[in-house]
């Protein structure tokens, strides 16, 4: 246990080296134009499987290091079958869910029956993103589009530099190291979904929530699942990790009791 | 210029056959674009064993001579020539003697070993890791190409002849594709036999 | 223990007035990839791989970059993937203007003249693109223009660009324009004649480039899409690589 306050919530000396105090006492960024990001979410997983599409992400918002609200939802549905998945900044991930929001409300103004498709979700996303990080004023998120167009699944990704790829298996921030690697052990390569069943792509999601939780430390244990089929869009949410086994903690310095 | 190991520029190249080995340089010697010898060879011999040294021209010549020296006296302890892997581990423990303030080099090896008759190629990094490589090892500041061009033309079982065709257009095509290599070449072709040195003729741009 | 004594002593003395540590945001990223394009004497080739990274992740193991943009003109822009993406679609947009204003196609050379204006454009906050253009000529001859982030062009036979252009480049001088080769029906005292390739030739020569990039290169693999384009129209060939 750490007994000095002002020592509480910074890099611990005997393993980083002395703090930068240069840090704390930081004057006022030279331009306010561009910004951080403050409030945050962390990684959204995505499969596609043999009918549709699984995403995931954790309820958490965190302030820096701090867990500040737990019951952040970060999966957004959009018309009957897109639901967008975000990570990063949660302001902008509001703001973002503000402008989906427009986008449907006037989309349905003609009410003619007809809705946007995934696609075109992710068009108008990416070139928002685009041309946001084009005015050095990005939006800090990266953010994945799940959902069926045409009997299809479609998934794609785009983040604040406006960089999009698809791919069958997807994930954002430590998703990327930790959940894809999983993933791909089961979707490998364009096709391959079709040999996953939406009951097995949702034990492999929670396999990769569990995975995020245990290792990523800005993650939760209670998160959202959408499933996206030609009969539309699922959200299942405060599912819990279970099954978990925290014994290794016990033998780890500075993790659990240890402290020397 | 803040790159030690690419003011003065080169490049060498060394590739296995069957039953032999070639090893290839340029001549140019530079300071950053400004080209200051034609005839700056970056191959030393020692014995059956070859090397070919790029990097900064100063260090190639204090460590040419340096393993003059140390290969002088190893013969006379032991009264026969260094063989090319034991001339690999003794380029190596040499570099990393300076482990922390090396010579920016990028040494490569080749030779015939006199005792099984087998072709012996490989490389160093600047503090003396070594890549022991089946098929060819390439170093300096036209490696991209070397590696681009070794990758696309070499093929295992090539005899002397077809070998230093290979070795040839590697070496030249990677050359006139890097500003800081070139001003011609030299090639040696090295069997049980015999040791042949071909100087090529390069673009002089 | 006080706690003035614990208090490290940069904390006591240093002041609010310090150099600001900066930070800023980098509007540009690497994605990776390799491109490459030849010219025949009556088609032309843009080939590129299929994989996309940013750092040492794989993003995906196919994700397309060469494209048809219409008028039998195909075009990649290899380097950072958004700048590409939105230079290739605002290029067929222009295309496709270009023929509700004329009512007819646009020339393979006008198209390149198009690209330069597209690229230096953005001059002073460039497209982070090397950037490759292929198609026929007016007279049916295969084409390619090759394009630096700001819009300096040339037209050529072979280009490679992106990560692993430098271990291509060299390869194509000596294959495809016979670069440091003789004619050895002069027993080595002329230089090889300069001669066109066959299709075949050619879509062998991709393959050998990109296997050999895909081996020496991170960024490369995954998978070639090579677009074949001949007067009948575009054709696109696929064709797995390493995928470590």
């Amino acid at each position: 246990m750490e007994q000095r306050p002002v020592n509480w919530g910074r890099p611990r000396d005997d393993i980083y080296g002395a703090y930068d105090h240069n840090i704390h006492n930081a004057a006022k960024m030279p331009t306010v134009h561009t910004q951080q990001p403050i409030v945050t979410g962390t990684s959204v997983i995505a499969v596609k499987f043999d009918k549709g599409v699984m995403m995931a992400a954790d309820n958490l918002a965190s302030y820096g290091s701090l867990a500040r609200f737990t019951d952040q939802e970060r999966l957004i549905p959009v018309g009957k079958d897109t639901v967008v998945g975000v990570s990063g900044d949660i302001s902008d991930l509001q703001y973002v869910e503000r402008l989906l929001e427009q986008l449907e409300i006037e989309e349905n103004y003609d009410n003619d029956g007809h809705e946007l498709k995934s696609s075109n979700i992710f068009e108008y996303l990416s070139r928002v993103f685009y041309q946001r990080r084009s005015k050095m004023d990005p939006l800090w998120n990266a953010v994945i589009v799940a959902g069926v167009e045409d009997g299809k699944p479609f998934l794609s990704y785009v983040d604040l530099l406006g960089v999009t790829y698809s791919s069958p298996t997807l994930a954002t921030g430590f998703g990327a190291y930790l959940a894809v690697p999983l993933l791909r052990q089961v979707v490998d390569k364009e096709g391959d979904e079709d040999n996953l069943t939406e009951e097995d792509a949702r034990k492999l999601i929670d396999k990769c929530m569990k995975v995020l939780f245990y290792r990523d430390a800005r993650s939760i244990d209670k998160y959202s699942v959408a499933t996206i089929t030609s009969e539309g869009a699922k959200l299942e949410k405060n599912v819990k990790c279970v099954e978990m086994n925290w014994r290794f903690a016990e033998d780890i310095k500075g993790y659990g009791r240890t402290v020397a | 210029m803040s790159n030690p190991q690419e003011i003065n520029g080169g490049a060498a190249v060394a590739m296995v056959g069957k039953d032999c080995v070639a090893i290839a340089c340029d001549l140019r010697m530079g300071s950053s674009a400004l080209g200051v010898s034609n005839d700056f060879e970056k191959i030393f011999n020692y014995g059956n064993v070859y090397l070919g040294l790029t990097g900064l021209a100063t260090d190639v010549l204090t460590l040419s001579d340096v393993f003059k020296f140390k290969t002088n006296l190893y013969k006379m302890r032991e009264e026969r020539a260094i063989e090319p892997q034991t001339f690999a581990n003794l380029v190596s423990s040499t570099l990393y003697e300076k482990r922390f303030g090396p010579y920016f080099v990028g040494p490569i090896v080749a030779g015939i070993n006199s005792v099984d008759n087998k072709p012996f190629i490989c490389g160093f990094d600047l503090i003396g890791c070594i890549d022991f490589a089946k098929d060819f090892i390439v170093s300096g500041t036209a490696s991209d190409q070397l590696y681009g061009m070794c990758e696309s033309l070499w093929e295992p079982g090539l005899e002397a002849d077809d070998l230093f065709e290979t070795i040839s257009q590697a070496l030249l095509n990677g050359l006139d594709r890097d500003a800081l290599s070139g001003w011609g070449a030299v090639v040696y072709i090295i069997t049980k036999e015999k040791v042949v040195k071909r100087l090529l003729k390069t673009r002089q741009d | 223990m006080s706690l003035q004594e614990a208090l490290p002593d940069s904390a006591l003395h240093s002041t609010a007035s310090s150099v600001p540590i900066e930070h800023r945001f980098n509007p540009y990223s690497d994605n990776g990839g390799t491109i490459l394009g030849i010219a025949g004497k009556d088609f032309a080739v843009l080939a590129g791989d299929t994989r996309n990274t940013t750092g040492y992740s794989i993003n995906s193991r196919y994700e397309p970059k060469v494209f048809h943009v219409g008028d039998n003109v195909v075009v990649s822009a290899n380097g950072f993937a958004a700048d590409g993406n939105v230079l290739v679609k605002r290029l067929g947009q222009q295309i496709q203007w270009y023929h509700y204003n004329h009512n007819k196609e646009l020339k393979l050379s006008s198209c390149a003249r198009l690209v330069q204006h597209m690229l230096y454009g953005k001059r002073f906050f460039p497209y982070y693109v090397h950037t490759i253009l292929a198609g026929l000529d007016e007279d049916g001859k295969g084409a390619i223009y090759s394009f630096d982030p700001v819009g300096s062009y040339e037209r050529e036979q072979c280009r490679a660009g992106g990560a692993a252009a430098s271990l291509i480049m060299p390869f194509l001088d000596n294959q495809v324009n016979f670069k440091n080769q003789m004619d050895p029906a002069t027993n080595g005292t002329e230089p090889h004649p300069i001669t066109y390739l066959s299709l075949e030739e050619v879509l062998q020569l991709v393959k050998d480039a990109f296997s050999s990039a895909t081996e020496r290169h991170i960024q490369v693999g995954d998978g070639l899409e090579i677009l074949i384009v001949t007067k009948d129209g575009v054709r696109t060939e696929y064709s797995p690589l390493k995928r470590d």
